[in-house]
């Protein structure tokens, strides 16, 4: 049933294109505040060493120098964005565990004497004997990088569901084969900043930070500055991108906050590039068994993982990135018997965090190579292999997953077709060739508790409509689905609405951007609040009307009788009528939302179904290998995506593009390089993610399906679309040379590697 | 990153500019501010005093001059692969200017300051604080290098786009100090050390770059591989110039070794020879020998030969499907 | 000693008092509260802090403030007459080509240059001369159709 949508399905742009367009965004380092001063925070040189002592004297009596903080000064509150995996001070206590790692912080009347503070700071530090690989960190007698943590493994998951044992048994192929995804940074292009403000008069604390998780933020600031969390107020400005690196509290935040509660002046903090590749948040690299029972038609029975994440120095978001990696191996494929063993361990290297998929494109980059692998074991069509084994919608799952709209099969037979995988595959010149690779991803995992969004929607008798919402719109457009949501619900247009977001003093909660859940949740929530208003309207309408409530419409800015337009009145015209018979103005709407669950469920101690619903999609990559340069140059990606019902078409290609560039970036062209515990190349230079040159052609398939959980049908596009490109790349880089790679990146010089080597071979 | 401070001057003429040099040992020239900036900003350079000479008016130009092309010193890199007296003729110069970082670069980059850019190691390319958790290079004034693990000895590679293109035309340069200029061919500006790469006298400034006439008598280009279309410095860049009908040809290549690097045994070897397939692999197997590259990127040396090779392959495989047509 | 300056910036002279150290990306956000341009990298390269001087494409966290003597310089601020979006802009805004909007005033002034060089550029010219301002959310796409279709459209100046 084909819907009639107005506003939602349009492509709009969005609501502050024009404001960014015209370089009148705001963004924290934007901000100015009369009397501000400036902060800089001392890292640490060494991988691994005991803090001795800090002598702070020298800095101290820099003429500008306002004030100097140290792990030593502020209080033994641990942190951790995952409250059960707490391992992190504000700064550095006692120890430091990887070079970069936070030590003391300065504040001065300008950044230059900030950072020239920071240079008469002298710590002295015992040396540690450090680690930098996981397995050897795994071992008895390793470097113990956080006291109590046996074999500095942080996080252990396992589970099975079904048998795995006797699925092997019962299969005619296992094959286990062992994968490497390398650390990616996010690199946004707007570094880290926060600019704290203190009112000592109140005790308030308000903080403008370029985060994703206002509200996470304001909890865990009151809880290391042991201050209520009443008292603190985090306003999320425009940001510049964050793609999971701008989750976590870092110790700009803190010591930000601190030093405007101790100096009564506001203070910003601002990192430097290098600071943001080294000291904030990188993807993790995982090493990944996969063992696979399969049936000789490419049947999947059942699947043994072994992961191992190399965590860096701290915790971050580990045990929810291992269970991620961990539960969603059970889609797109049907996955009957699984067996999943997972390690997060400590390495006195960068922190892994949250990055775009969160410990899924690394779990996907070794399923999907897998099936290509084992496809040609069987001698079996790579795309036909993945149709075979692809779930359906209201099938049962086997780990309790509810799949009401599925586009997969649909997406894997389009993408094929609009490669032009059967005239190619196998077929093109020595150098050319085509793969693909499949994927789903949820819209937000509510099966972490606490995990609801609140929104507010106004509407004043000249009928512009306010709407109050948690959502952190970190560049992706949540603000603009937001308000075209509301604008569908109450028949009015994208530009009758004003949103105020992501003020934790202002607006409703919202967990924030993580799990690509936005849409799903504060879209519904938004939506419930707006179909409040319209209840109201409506009741108020269907006696003047003299029709019943069921029977009005709201659409173009009219409200009317179903199939009788002359009978209505025009948007303004209700409200002034409303108003005039002396009901209360405005008309306000609230509405909360939360992913509909049977049973409470936790990620770690109750399975069942982790998310309102799924995305799926499938890649299909074309590329050329130059034979002379070894260099992999990205011809055509297709991705053709199932998220329901798109709310704005030309956000979502926004999304799948990046995505698609970004996967694009960690299959052939960044690496973040550790030598010794040291970041090689913390630079934009040196680090070196995709210019317009390396920009493949994109080609984005709409596939929709109609989802009941959704607003309108509509399911995420935010991080699926980054899952897939990496492996697909791979898998056409097989067809194209004949070498299959078991890692990436995929550099020019592995490739005249393999080349030289399948040439002795012959 | 904050620059360090520094007396600043805008001298009206080179001989003005040349007199501030003589006089203050650290004092550095200011063309484009592309390499000289960054490495303020990381601390690998603290001039005491900057020179400022964009405002000598008399240095951008491209100019014919009796056969001889001459360049003004302070020409944008851009105006290179703009100008079509360089585009017709000395194509090699202008796909290097073209290769060199990005447009802004191409904008604010003038081709002196390319030719004279300081030398690369991951280990000197870094800011102050990075650099403190290992002891100062020799490079940056210690007494170390981080790539050999030896005392008093710097292996920074030079990373030029554009001076092996210019190596291969056997252009000239023009050195001007207080007491006048002397005329030398590029290599020889070139010192092979890598803490101080360039040999000219403290007063002297790089003031016009020349070509001979001979030099477009033959074909020329040059090939640059890197991780990225741009932005990028080179990993490997080779430049070759061919006579098909003299049957001489020229290489030189960048970013091997702490200075440019002329190909001279392959040279040698192609002389006088047809540009068969057998011949073409015979010289780029003799490229890669012609420099020994060490870990001053990420890049590994054995990878930086085996592309000396290829690029060469690639560039010699283009002149013959070119003079074919 | 800081010393006082005159800059040309989107038309207005303003006296200032700069240190010879101070890039004309700091005077610009930090003396003139003009911070459309943005410091992605401080290190020239991302062309976050694009501005044009005489109408060419610059990184100002490179240049020297006191560089900028003389010249005429655009910010992004400067290109939008009283509320009016340029054409690129309305491009920009009109095709989705920014999502988070840091990179975008740098990548605007840029096409800029280019459109002011040569009318109708070919796809390939406008991705090697923007090829220096780096994008992490929008994949490049939306960016280089909205520049085709000012380039294109565009019979006159822009």
């Amino acid at each position: 049933m084909k819907k009639e949508l107005n506003v939602v399905g349009a492509r709009l742009p969005m609501l502050d294109a024009a404001q960014k367009a015209k370089g009148a965004a705001l963004f924290t380092d934007d901000l100015i505040l009369p009397g501000m001063l400036h902060g800089k925070v001392l890292r640490s040189p060494l991988p691994h060493a005991k803090i001795l002592n800090i002598d702070t004297s020298k800095a101290e009596k820099l003429v500008g120098v306002k004030g100097i903080v140290t792990g030593e000064d502020i209080p033994d509150r641990l942190y951790g964005i995952v409250p059960m995996a707490k391992d992190e001070y504000a700064l550095a206590k006692g120890k430091v565990r990887y070079i970069g790692d936070d030590v003391a912080a300065v504040c001065a009347i300008d950044p230059e004497i900030a950072e020239e503070a920071l240079e008469l700071i002298t710590v002295d530090y015992e040396e540690l004997p450090a680690v930098f690989d996981p397995f050897e960190a795994k071992k008895d007698g390793a470097p113990v990088i956080h006291d109590g943590i046996k074999n500095n493994t942080s996080f252990a998951i396992q589970k099975e569901f079904g048998d795995v044992k006797k699925a092997f048994a019962e299969s005619d192929a296992v094959f286990e084969d062992t994968f490497f995804s390398q650390a990616v940074n996010h690199a946004p292009l707007e570094p880290h900043a926060a600019l704290a403000q203190f009112d000592p008069l109140n005790g308030e604390l308000t903080i403008w930070c370029a985060t994703q998780i206002p509200f996470f933020l304001r909890r865990n600031l009151s809880n290391t500055l042991q201050i209520p969390e009443s008292k603190v107020r985090v306003i999320k400005p425009k940001v510049g991108g964050g793609f999971g690196q701008k989750i976590d509290l870092f110790a700009k935040d803190f010591c930000a906050a601190w030093f405007a509660m101790h100096l009564g002046k506001p203070v910003k903090f601002l990192y430097d590039r290098e600071e943001v590749f080294i000291s904030t948040r990188q993807r993790h690299p995982m090493y990944i068994t996969v063992k696979t029972g399969i049936k000789k038609d490419g049947t999947i029975l059942a699947q043994k993982f072994k992961s191992v994440a190399d965590g860096g120095a701290y915790n971050s978001t580990a045990p929810t990135m291992m269970a991620l990696s961990c539960f969603f191996l059970m889609i797109p494929y049907k996955v009957p018997n699984l067996f999943y063993e997972g390690y997060h361990v400590y390495t006195n290297k960068p922190v892994g965090g949250a990055m775009r998929g969160h410990g899924i494109p690394q779990a996907r980059f070794a399923v999907e190579r897998q099936l290509d692998l084992m496809a040609g074991r069987l001698g079996l069509d790579p795309a036909e292999v993945r149709l075979k084994n692809s779930i359906h919608a209201g099938e049962p799952h086997s780990a309790g997953f509810v799949i009401n709209t599925c586009g997969f099969s649909e997406s894997v037979k389009k993408a094929a077709d609009a490669i032009g995988w059967k005239e190619k595959r196998g077929k093109l010149p020595r150098g050319r060739g085509v793969g693909l690779a499949g994927a789903s991803f949820p819209s937000g995992v509510s099966n972490m508790s606490h995990i609801s969004s609140g929104a507010v929607v106004q509407v004043g008798r000249d009928g512009a409509v306010n709407v109050l919402s948690g959502a952190a719109d970190i560049g992706q457009g949540a603000e603009t689905v937001i308000s075209q949501i509301v604008a569908e619900e109450l028949g009015v247009r994208l530009d009758d609405i004003r949103i105020t977001a992501a003020d934790t003093g202002i607006t409703p909660l919202d967990p924030g951007t993580f799990g690509s859940g936005v849409t799903v949740r504060a879209g519904n929530a938004a939506k419930l609040a707006a179909a409040a208003v319209k209840q109201k309207l409506f009741k108020f309408l269907a006696d003047k009307l003299e029709a019943n409530v069921a029977d009005l419409v709201a659409r173009d800015r009219k409200i009317f009788v179903k199939g009788s337009p002359e009978k209505g009145l025009t948007f303004l015209e209700a409200l002034k009528t409303y108003q005039y018979a002396d009901l209360p103005m405005p008309i306000v709407g609230r509405g909360s939302w939360m992913a509909p669950a049977d049973e409470p469920t936790t990620l770690f101690k109750q399975d069942g179904n982790f998310a309102p619903n799924y995305s799926f999609m499938t890649q299909a990559a074309e590329v050329e290998v130059d034979l002379i340069t070894g260099q992999v140059k990205l011809l055509r990606m297709v991705t053709a995506h199932d998220c329901g019902q798109p709310i704005n078409p030309m956000l979502v290609e926004g999304q799948l593009e990046g995505s698609v560039v970004g996967g694009m970036g960690q299959a052939l062209y960044e690496n973040v390089i550790v030598e010794k515990g040291q970041m090689m190349n913390p630079s934009f230079l040196d680090y070196g993610f995709p210019t317009f040159l390396e920009m493949p052609k994109i080609e984005a398939i709409e596939i929709e399906t109609d989802d009941p959980v959704g607003p309108y049908g509509a399911k995420e596009a935010g991080e699926g679309t980054q899952l897939s490109p990496a492996p697909a790349i791979v898998n056409a880089i097989y067809d194209a040379i004949g070498v299959d790679f078991m890692e990436l990146p995929i550099t020019p010089e592995k490739i005249l590697d393999a080349l030289e080597a399948k040439k002795k071979k012959e | 990153m904050r620059l360090p401070k520094f007396e600043y001057f805008e001298p009206k003429n080179i001989k003005e500019a040349g007199a501030i040099l003589k006089n203050e040992s650290s004092a550095k020239i200011l063309a484009g501010g592309t390499d000289l900036l960054v490495n303020m900003k990381h601390r690998v350079e603290c001039p005491a005093v900057i020179v400022n000479i964009k405002r000598i008016g008399e240095l951008d130009y491209i100019r014919q001059d009796n056969g001889d092309i001459r360049i003004g010193a302070l020409t944008p890199l851009k105006r290179l692969h703009m100008t079509a007296l360089i585009t017709e003729n000395f194509a090699g110069l202008a796909e290097a200017a073209f290769a060199v970082g990005s447009y802004h670069h191409q904008v604010m980059g003038t081709l002196a300051g390319n030719i004279c850019q300081q030398n690369r190691c991951m280990y000197f390319n870094q800011s102050k604080w990075w650099r403190s958790s290992r002891p100062t290079c020799y490079k940056a004034g210690g007494e170390i290098c981080h790539v050999v693990n030896k005392k008093e000895i710097c292996y920074s590679t030079y990373c030029g786009d554009m001076t092996p293109a210019l190596l291969v035309l056997n252009a000239k340069i023009s050195l001007t100090g207080i007491d006048g200029t002397r005329e030398i061919l590029i290599e020889e500006l070139f010192s092979g050390d890598g803490k101080a790469p360039l040999s000219l006298k403290p007063d002297e400034i790089l003031t016009e770059i020349s070509i001979p006439p001979d030099a477009n008598k033959g074909v020329a280009s040059y090939i640059k591989f890197a991780n990225r279309d741009s932005i990028d410095f080179p990993i490997v860049g080779t430049a070759l110039w061919a006579s098909i009908e003299k049957k001489e040809y020229r290489v030189a290549f960048t970013a091997v070794d702490r200075k440019p690097v002329r190909g001279q045994n392959v040279e040698a070897f192609l002389k006088g020879k047809k540009l068969d397939e057998k011949t073409i692999k015979a010289a780029s197997a003799l490229a890669a020998k012609e420099a020994k590259p060490l870990k001053t990127s990420v890049y590994s040396p054995s990878h930086k030969r085996r592309m000396m090779g290829q690029l060469l392959q690639s560039a010699l495989n283009k002149v013959v499907r070119r003079s074919t047509q | 000693m800081k010393q006082a300056i005159e800059l040309n910036i989107n038309g207005d002279v303003h006296e200032i008092l700069v240190a010879t150290h101070h890039t004309l990306l700091e005077v610009l956000r930090d003396q003139l509260g003009l911070t459309g341009t943005k410091r992605g990298c401080d290190l020239g390269a991302c062309g976050a802090c694009t501005v044009l001087i005489e109408g060419e494409a610059y990184l100002s966290c490179l240049m020297l403030a006191v560089d900028a003597i003389g010249k005429q310089v655009v910010t992004i601020e400067g290109l939008s007459e009283a509320g009016d979006l340029h054409p690129l802009q309305s491009a920009f805004v009109d095709q989705g080509a920014l999502q988070c909007g840091f990179c975008t005033p740098g990548m605007i002034l840029t096409a800029k240059a280019i459109l002011d060089e040569e009318k109708h550029p070919t796809e390939e010219v406008i991705k090697q001369k923007m090829a220096g301002n780096l994008c992490r959310c929008t994949g490049y796409k939306k960016v280089v159709e909205a520049v085709m279709r000012v380039a294109e459209e565009s019979g006159q100046e822009v």
